[in-house]
């Protein structure tokens, strides 16, 4: 029971720190981005690469959140940041055109063949007394920790922080106060993709490296966001562990229910709880 | 009688494509899928286009309409005129279901939510042993009428190209009814549409109904077309595929789904096996142009040329 909490709670931060990345580019800049997902894919893919190339898997953490913060802030300036004048909606077709370019890109390079990603740090697992945990699970789980705490002290003790949540609560009167919105917004897009990327490297291990091995968690990433009211950081870290334990304990013990489970979920408070569990005010769906 | 002659001579041309490629049935199954893609994807664009509501699961319906068809026909040897209507009409009846949740959600949230009803519709369908689970289902019988078999390729094409008329003359008809202006009011302001009394919620469930008997319908075709069904087919990438054809070809026209969907089968084709996801990346670029600078898609590139060339026509007499 405590073993599947805790693998629950790796799968669930995996979960959140795509989560999270969905948030806050949703709360600030209004664009639900359909691509976080398979930007984390396609930043793995580019890990695979310098793999290949001979580079220790550990060493290429720093290069998938790098190449993932670059790959935000030219997205964000060569297309959203053009894209303003259309609907929300057509900023949001925009990310799903970028998901078929991220999936076409490495369907051409790398074919849809599964390929095995090794492990970032490789080893048994570990046992503490009754609880085994992979070396993977705790790494996910140290990540996300250190992750959510860099990120909180950006959001509320750097200016750049700070100016972000006064986009999110008022963007107009930021405009007034004369934060630099643009600024800001590519900055946000520059740390999501580097959490996409984050979530991928993280999650390829466990599952095998194909174009579509994110789909999955970011539908999950979705659910989790939801679950957390989609305007807040902290309500989807939290939807993320939730939902990730919640899966566990649920594919442990109703097995028949295990893929639909999340699904439905992400439906049910949609429409029964439009505030999620951690959401504040705005019950506009909008 | 000038306006007259132009669709005339292109009904003339589609009805002699077999002709011209009767060494290379493999072409003409290419044609046949593109304008299955072309049904499903008019009824997309109906609700998207036209009633202004976004859904990311339009595939389940297909793969709805596909498996209600196949079993029909296999399990229970009904005809097909039947069987595949009643695929269509299972598809509407689950518009109708997934049409309430649209009546609480908007924009983003209804994506998600259609997305999630999506998913949700082919894992259970690969719980389900009837249906084949998780091996698919082999051996659908082509569509039958009275007797006779539309197994080949140039015969199905005649069927389907009758079927993608009747859609489009139906849907074009329907555009022109108070429902359509209904729908295209709703999708231009709902506050607005209340005020004159326009019934809102009957409305949205019409709209995800009309548009999930034709993803049901053109599922159906598909089944019987490829005679093999899988649940994945249907899944998350189909639905944004239709949602990129639609966009593309350009939402709110009456051809542009039809364009869309031509496009969308015959080009990766032109790419050669090798480099067939490259078709993808281009896809993806042509989608974000569209939305950037062509709200109408490409059929607005169409109608801007033919207004120049219609422009210098003026200008000479």
């Amino acid at each position: 029971m405590f073993n599947l909490v805790l693998r629950g709670l790796a799968t669930g931060s995996i979960y959140s720190l795509t989560a999270v990345g969905i948030v806050l580019i949703l709360s600030t800049t209004n664009v639900m981005n359909f691509a976080q997902g398979d930007t984390g894919m396609f930043l793995t893919y580019i890990a695979f690469f310098f793999i290949l190339r001979g580079i220790a898997p550990s060493l290429t953490l720093p290069i998938v959140i790098v190449a993932g913060a670059v790959l935000g802030y030219l997205v964000y300036k060569g297309l959203i940041s053009k894209a303003k004048k259309s609907s929300h909606l057509g900023m949001m077709i925009i990310t799903l055109g970028l998901t078929m370019i991220f999936e076409g890109i490495v369907a051409t390079f790398f074919g849809n063949i599964p390929l095995l990603f090794p492990p970032l740090i490789p080893g048994d697992p570990v046992h503490f007394g009754s609880v085994i945990l992979d070396r993977q699970d705790i790494l996910c789980l140290v990540t996300a920790l250190v992750v959510f705490g860099i990120l909180s002290f950006i959001l509320y003790r750097t200016k750049i922080g700070i100016a972000a949540r006064s986009i999110a609560d008022d963007e107009y009167a930021s405009r007034v106060l004369g934060i630099p919105i643009n600024r800001i917004h590519s900055f946000i897009w520059a740390i999501s993709f580097g959490l996409a990327g984050l979530a991928g490297i993280m999650t390829a291990p466990r599952l095998s490296l194909q174009p579509l091995f994110m789909v999955v968690v970011q539908l999950k990433a979705f659910t989790a966001a939801v679950l957390g009211g989609m305007n807040s950081v902290t309500g989807a870290i939290w939807g993320g562990l939730i939902l990730g334990v919640m899966e566990n304990l649920v594919a442990y013990y109703v097995p028949a229910i295990k893929e639909s489970f999340s699904l439905l979920l992400i439906v049910a408070i949609l429409l029964f709880l439009p505030n999620g569990l951690f959401g504040s005010r705005e019950a506009g769906r909008s | 009688m000038k306006k007259k002659i132009l669709p005339f001579l292109l009904l003339i041309l589609a009805l002699l494509i077999p002709l011209v490629f009767n060494a290379r049935p493999s072409i003409v199954a290419y044609i046949n899928l593109a304008i299955i893609y072309a049904v499903s994807a008019v009824g997309l664009n109906l609700l998207l286009g036209v009633a202004g509501q976004i859904s990311l699961g339009h595939a389940a319906f297909m793969g709805i309409g596909g498996y209600t068809s196949a079993i029909l026909m296999i399990r229970y040897g009904i005809p097909s005129i039947v069987s595949v209507l009643a695929g269509g009409l299972l598809a509407g009846l689950f518009g109708l279901i997934i049409g309430f949740p649209a009546l609480r959600l908007k924009g983003f949230y209804l994506a998600i939510a259609t997305m999630a009803l999506g998913t949700a519709v082919t894992d259970v369908i690969k719980r389900m042993e009837i249906l084949g689970a998780d091996r698919g289902l082999t051996n659908v019988p082509p569509v039958t009428i009275f007797g006779y078999q539309f197994s080949s390729e140039f015969a199905k094409y005649y069927l389907y190209l009758a079927i993608l008329l009747l859609t489009i003359f139906l849907v074009n008809n329907l555009l022109k009814s108070k429902t359509g202006m209904a729908f295209r009011a709703m999708r231009d302001s709902e506050v607005a549409a209340k005020v004159f009394g326009i019934n809102i919620s009957y409305y949205k469930v019409l709209a995800f109904v009309i548009s999930s008997f034709l993803a049901g319908v053109a599922g159906a075709m598909y089944g019987h077309s490829l005679s093999y069904l899988h649940p994945d087919m249907f899944g998350f990438g189909l639905s944004i595929e239709f949602l990129a054809i639609t966009i593309i070809g350009g939402i709110g026209t009456l051809w542009g789904p039809v364009l869309g969907s031509a496009l969308w089968v015959i080009v990766p084709r032109l790419f050669g096996t090798k480099l067939e996801a490259m078709a993808g990346v281009l896809f993806g670029v042509v989608l974000i142009l569209v939305v950037l600078f062509l709200p109408r898609g490409l059929s607005e590139l169409i109608m801007r040329i033919n207004k120049l060339f219609k422009k210098e026509e003026g200008e000479r007499s």
